[in-house]
């Protein structure tokens, strides 16, 4: 702070120091008709003070009325340029956030379907072990029944055979002894023998 | 203006540039009368186009009385050269608010700016983009205007005096140091506002990266360097400027009597018209080089206010 306040006393001790030049420039142009002509190192005041005033108005008004309606529109597209590339980042910023998000579900959306498949197949699986076991139980039953009924028919066909052959070899040793033997007797004989060739 | 009246203008053209030979050649030469140097030089005295007797007349400007501000005197009545700034910075405000607004109206109706709108508005728009601010650094915005006034002042003051009767404002060394002094005082505050208490290592040279027994030695011989640069650059600008301007015109000037040294030495025969090509041809050439260096001139005094500005922003010790 000391240091700023002693530049700014050096530069008003220059400015104060130039002064007495400034007034001895007046002095000479004042004195300027009779004596001495001008030369063409000769400062003259009262040119400094309007060339102080012509370049002030020239900036005011430039800077104000010229300027700004000559680089408004340039101003005005650095601008927008900035704006656009400020609002171009926060897009692509938004656009990576979205894209990360799709991302996410896509992935998850992947996993779901894959696990539906292997549902399925597992599913599929099943019921075809299942029906293939029924269809085999179902054709053993099949068998065993037709087996017992040809049993069952065998049986009863064996019987009957043997019904036939008793009463057709009665009736064929009845032809052969008709006279000596009374009905009863002979069955019981007949019976005998066919008991014993059961046996 | 008779032709013995150009004959004198020409030996003092002559006598202007090398004044040892006119005390060998025309010691007869009873009455002389300088018409270079009052050109050059202000006055009080404006000329005006006359078709009476030559083709030109004086009137004399208003003298005011100088005012006493505290111990200065100031003569604030309009000289040659102070009658020129009016013109020429009226002529500027006209001209650059013209254009202004029919480059305005232009990019409102949407097509590109034609004519003399179209001029000034490249003109500024390469200054601004391609000259002052690349020099000036960044953050450059506020020095544009200053930059922009002062070239367009100072083009507009070397071009009016191109113009018969016309005289250039900134051929006077008080109206460049002025427009230098301005530049200085830019300069300075845009190191102040840029460095803050840095600004200081612009005056006192203060090596952080040296040790203190090379420093002190060293700080005492480059301190007054530093100081005498931020002066001789202005005092540089003032110079070139003024001494650019008024070297022109005493070149057209003297070019112009050589015709008349010609018809003298060829006794005003028929054949001086045709020795006058020579000089018509030099001074058409030089005017024409003239109109250049006043662009060029208005341009440098901008273009180096622009690169001390961008220098002292930059300087970091």
């Amino acid at each position: 702070m000391r240091l700023l306040k002693l530049t700014i006393a050096s530069l008003a001790g220059l400015i104060a120091t130039a002064a007495p030049l400034f007034s001895q420039a007046g002095e000479h142009a004042a004195t300027a008709t009779e004596a001495a002509k001008p030369g063409l190192l000769t400062v003259d005041g009262g040119l400094m003070f309007w060339t102080l005033i012509v370049f002030a108005a020239i900036f005011t008004i430039l800077a104000k009325y010229a300027f700004p309606l000559i680089l408004g529109a340039v101003q005005a597209r650095e601008a927008a340029l900035t704006k656009a590339l400020e609002e171009a980042r926060a897009d692509r910023e938004a656009a990576a956030k979205l894209l990360a998000e799709h991302q996410a579900k896509i992935e998850a959306a992947r996993g779901e379907a894959q696990k539906f498949i292997a549902d399925g197949r597992a599913t599929a699986e099943t019921m075809k072990s299942t029906m293939l076991e029924e269809t085999r139980k179902q054709q053993a039953e099949l068998l065993e029944r037709a087996k017992r009924d040809i049993e069952s028919e065998k049986s009863a066909a064996i019987a009957e055979l043997r019904r036939e052959a008793v009463g057709l070899a009665i009736s064929a040793a009845g032809k052969v002894i008709e006279k000596n033997l009374d009905d009863a007797q002979n069955r019981k004989l007949v019976e005998g023998f066919l008991a014993g060739l059961k046996q | 203006m008779t032709p013995n009246h150009l004959l004198k203008t020409l030996l003092l053209a002559v006598a202007f540039m090398a004044p040892g030979t006119l005390h060998a050649q025309a010691p007869a030469e009873a009455e002389k009368k300088d018409y270079i140097m009052p050109h050059v030089l202000n006055g009080h005295e404006l000329a005006i186009p006359s078709f009476g007797h030559g083709l030109e007349r004086e009137i004399h400007l208003p003298r005011w009385a100088p005012i006493q501000i505290g111990g200065l005197t100031l003569d604030l009545s309009p000289s040659k050269h102070v009658v020129m700034l009016w013109i020429s910075g009226a002529l500027c405000l006209l001209v650059m608010v013209a254009a202004a607004r029919g480059a305005a109206k232009a990019h409102a109706a949407g097509r590109p700016a034609k004519g003399l709108a179209g001029a000034v508005e490249a003109m500024v728009l390469y200054l601004r983009n391609d000259v002052i601010l690349p020099n000036v650094g960044h953050h450059g915005e506020k020095y544009v205007a200053y930059c922009l006034s002062a070239f367009f002042m100072v083009l507009f003051c070397n071009l009016l005096g191109l113009f018969p009767y016309m005289a250039t404002a900134t051929g006077n060394i008080s109206v460049t140091a002025t427009l230098a002094v301005l530049s200085f005082l830019v300069i300075e505050i845009a190191g102040m506002r840029a460095l803050g208490m840095g600004y200081i290592n612009t005056i006192v040279w203060w090596p952080r990266d040296l040790p203190f027994a090379v420093k002190a030695p060293v700080t005492l011989i480059m301190t007054p360097v530093e100081i005498l640069g931020k002066f001789t650059k202005p005092f540089a600008l003032a110079m070139r400027l003024f001494a650019n301007m008024t070297a022109g015109h005493i070149a057209v000037l003297a070019l112009v009597g050589m015709i008349f040294t010609f018809a003298q030495m060829l006794n005003y025969s028929p054949a001086a018209y045709g020795a006058a090509l020579i000089p018509v041809a030099l001074s058409t050439a030089i005017m024409g080089l003239e109109v250049f260096v006043s662009f060029l001139q208005a341009f440098i005094f901008m273009l180096l206010t622009a690169v001390f500005i961008g220098q002292i922003r930059e300087s970091h010790h």
